[in-house]
């Protein structure tokens, strides 16, 4: 697998921490991997820990991901690093770094090039227009 | 994943499927190409199908055409589909009598 | 040119961003014809793009944001009609346009076409923010408090390609209407919103959890009065706890009216108010200068008309029977003295409901610059308006529509049935629509009394009846209540559900209103 980063993350997580599924996490651990029905509300205190909180998209139809890494970001003021994983094609690459997404795990067969054209298009967006942030 | 599908007695099966560019009806013929009539359909029997329909189905990009799958008929010609469905996609809508298809294409 | 009168006038920034869009779907279709997006994952991207897979071709179907077009755009669509699909186009009930035998290879060509009158097809279809739909007699009606367009438009670009709004568990509906007599079906939709003018501007009275189908339920109201700053953090509110909380594992369980019901409206409340706690509002507040330069982008009409214009149709409707009743039915108050908004019915007695000709569009277009402006609306009964009409040029105009077969009075009666494609196009379909519709309207929609006949009493009186007939031709697309009845005067008729609906249909109090589904099974044979 490979990473494509959507944009440079602002405090990226070391390399090779260990991952946990969120429900198996500790005191001490800093990298996490939430379900797409995980309430990132109950994190807690526990998010002034984590260095690196993954969110899943089982299939790329199953929006919930993008509500929990802008919830991480806007409600919990979340500034380690996203990642989403899962099944996700290159047309929600604009999506997700809007919500807060720094970089997603591909295939390392995968094609970069619709990723990075999709991250081009659309420089100004209706949201922005309209002065929400 | 089969899809349950009712074969009465004396019904067979032909495989349909649209073209993926212009989105048209095609119907499967005995050489495994694509036509646009029913007419040209290869008839298939409830024990025969499923191979072909599977081939169908893996080749179904590179044959250009998308959502192959079968249809219960009474054979003849042109076969008929049993399902109200399948006839107006063989023979066109019912409400537009000039955009009916035409069979001998 | 003018610029266009009723709707949002684009700029730059709007057409370059549907350019990018248009880019963007080329792409995606370069992707499915070599095999790198596979069936199930272009779908979605050509359904928000609003092209269907129908049984015998592709679908496109076009927004009309606010059901507000302006002639250029019209004449374009029947450029369309004419050039890329087979001369006609089908209104929907939910203000947009639909072509039935596209090509996926001629798409992104015709969705440049449109681009070049500032119109769209994006999310006119997938599990997203659909278009969104207004009262069509918006700006226009005497009895109207408040003109929703601006924020409909509001809503329109802030719903466009939401970022986290765009994989939603299913499709999301949302209606505006200013309006004390709700035109827009408000407690129908996924939100309605009622907006009223405030002592400190626009309030908003927000439904959330209505809607048709096999689970049909009312909407309850959410907030009675969200000031306008308040308005788009509100339904970010709302949508985050559906997107967050609706079902995903049964697609006849994903609308957000099955969430409400389960949490219960309080329970909705709650979890919404929850979600508002966390917000920032200074991050969502909807500014009164981004407002008003949206408002600045609507052109205003002059509406003065001639003194004497009322006396004049006075005269005119005395002594013509059947301008007369035209009037009548098809005819809605304007605000402005001496206007009137004119109901072009597309409901031909026999014909199907809401398809028109590419010569009837561009003679729509012809009439909208002769009598209003230059200006259309299609309505949620899959007709046009015509907002602004002078009144002493209402025969006139009625002349025409008789000459090119539109002036049918049945607006709002009998005659005036929706109906969807049914099995004749739909892949949904599991019964024909068009063909029942087609037959009630022929039988109980004929206005004209035929001379000698001995039921012509009954037949003037059967067109008249303001009874809303809705035809459906998915099963998944009904019911209001499950009391099926016979119906005794058409025996075409299988099955049908009568209701008495506790809101009134379009604005005006409805003596019935019935839903029909012809059944599959003994669908009338082929």
């Amino acid at each position: 697998m490979k990473q494509f980063d959507l944009a440079p993350a602002r405090h990226p997580a070391p390399a090779n921490l260990e991952v946990v599924p969120v429900a198996e996490m500790t005191e001490s651990t800093r990298a996490i991997r939430l379900t797409p029905d995980f309430d990132v509300e109950t994190l807690g205190t526990a998010l002034d820990h984590l260095d690196l909180i993954i969110v899943t998209f089982p299939i790329f139809r199953d929006g919930r991901g993008f509500s929990q890494a802008r919830a991480l970001r806007e409600y919990y003021g979340f500034s380690g690093e996203i990642r989403a994983e899962g099944h996700l094609i290159a047309d929600q690459a604009q999506f997700l770094r809007s919500c807060g997404v720094d970089n997603v795990l591909l295939d390392d067969r995968a094609d970069t090039t619709p990723w990075l054209r999709a991250l081009s298009l659309f420089p100004v967006t209706y949201q922005t227009r309209l002065g929400l942030r | 994943m089969k899809r349950a599908i009712r074969i009465g007695a004396g019904e067979a099966l032909v495989l349909t499927a649209n073209r993926l560019l212009d989105g048209h009806i095609v119907w499967r013929d005995s050489h495994g190409l694509w036509q646009r009539s029913i007419v040209h359909a290869a008839i298939f029997s409830p024990e025969t199908y499923e191979a072909e329909l599977e081939t169908a189905i893996k080749s179904a990009q590179s044959d250009g055409v998308v959502g192959v799958y079968e249809v219960v008929v009474r054979p003849g010609i042109p076969a008929e589909p049993v399902s109200v469905r399948e006839r107006i996609r063989a023979f066109g809508p019912t409400v537009h009598p000039q955009f009916a298809t035409e069979l001998d294409a | 040119m003018n610029a266009p009168v009723g709707h949002y006038q684009y700029q730059t920034a709007d057409r370059e961003f549907l350019a990018s869009r248009i880019a963007e779907f080329e792409g995606q279709v370069q992707r499915r014809l070599s095999g790198e997006l596979t069936e199930d994952e272009f779908k979605p991207l050509r359904l928000m793009n609003g092209l269907y897979l129908q049984l015998h071709a592709y679908m496109l179907r076009i927004a009309i944001p606010y059901g507000v077009l302006d002639s250029r755009q019209m004449r374009k669509l029947a450029h369309i009609a004419r050039h890329y699909d087979r001369n006609y186009g089908h209104f929907t009930t939910r203000q947009n346009i639909q072509f039935n035998w596209i090509k996926l290879e001629e798409t992104p060509e015709i969705l440049r076409q449109l681009a070049d009158v500032d119109m769209h097809a994006i999310q006119t279809s997938g599990n997203c923010i659909r278009n969104v739909t207004c009262d069509q007699f918006a700006g226009a009606a005497a009895d109207e408090l408040m003109d929703p367009r601006v924020h409909a438009e509001i809503l329109r670009q802030w719903s466009t390609l939401h970022p986290e709004f765009t994989f939603l568990p299913r499709k999301f509906k949302i209606a505006i209407s200013g309006s004390p007599h709700d035109r827009v079906a408000a407690r129908f939709h996924d939100i309605g919103i009622l907006a009223r003018p405030g002592e400190h501007g626009p309030l908003f009275r927000i439904f959330v959890g209505g809607g048709l189908g096999r689970t049909p339920l009312v909407g309850h109201e959410l907030f009675d009065s969200v000031p306008e700053a308040d308005l788009l953090m509100t339904l970010e509110a709302v949508l985050r706890v559906y997107n967050a909380y609706g079902r995903r594992d049964n697609i006849y369980k994903a609308r957000i009216k099955i969430l409400v019901q389960a949490l219960g409206i309080e329970g909705y409340r709650k979890a919404v108010e929850h979600e508002l706690s966390l917000m920032n509002p200074a991050h969502y507040r909807l500014a009164p200068e981004t407002v008003a330069a949206i408002r600045a982008r609507f052109a205003a009409p002059d509406l003065t008309a001639s003194p004497d214009a009322e006396a004049r149709l006075r005269n005119d409707r005395q002594g013509n029977i059947a301008f007369d009743r035209w009037v009548r039915s098809n005819t809605h108050p304007h605000f402005a003295p001496g206007r009137i908004a004119v109901t072009v019915s597309i409901k031909p007695a026999g014909g199907i409901p809401g398809d028109a000709t590419s010569d009837q569009l561009d003679r729509l277009a012809d009439l909208a610059d002769q009598f209003s402006f230059g200006e259309l609306r299609v309505t949620h009964l899959q007709n046009v308006v015509l907002a602004h009409v002078a009144q002493d040029k209402l025969l006139e105009l009625w002349e025409v529509l008789n000459e090119i077969g539109l002036a049918d009075a049945n607006h709002e009666l009998i005659g005036d049935i929706v109906a969807c494609p049914g099995l004749d196009y739909c892949a949904l379909a599991n019964a024909r629509s068009i063909p029942i519709a087609q037959k009630l309207s022929a039988r109980f929609g004929i206005m004209r009394c035929r001379k000698r006949s001995a039921n012509c009493a009954s037949i003037s009186r059967d067109a008249s009846m303001p009874v809303a007939i809705i035809m459906s031709g998915i099963s998944a697309c009904l019911v209001l209540t499950n009391v099926v009845r016979s119906f005794s005067r058409s025996l075409w008729v299988v099955a049908m559900m009568h209701c008495h609906v506790p809101v009134t249909y379009s604005g005006r109090p409805c003596r019935k209103m019935i839903w029909l589904m012809p059944s599959p099974v003994s669908s009338i044979a082929i």
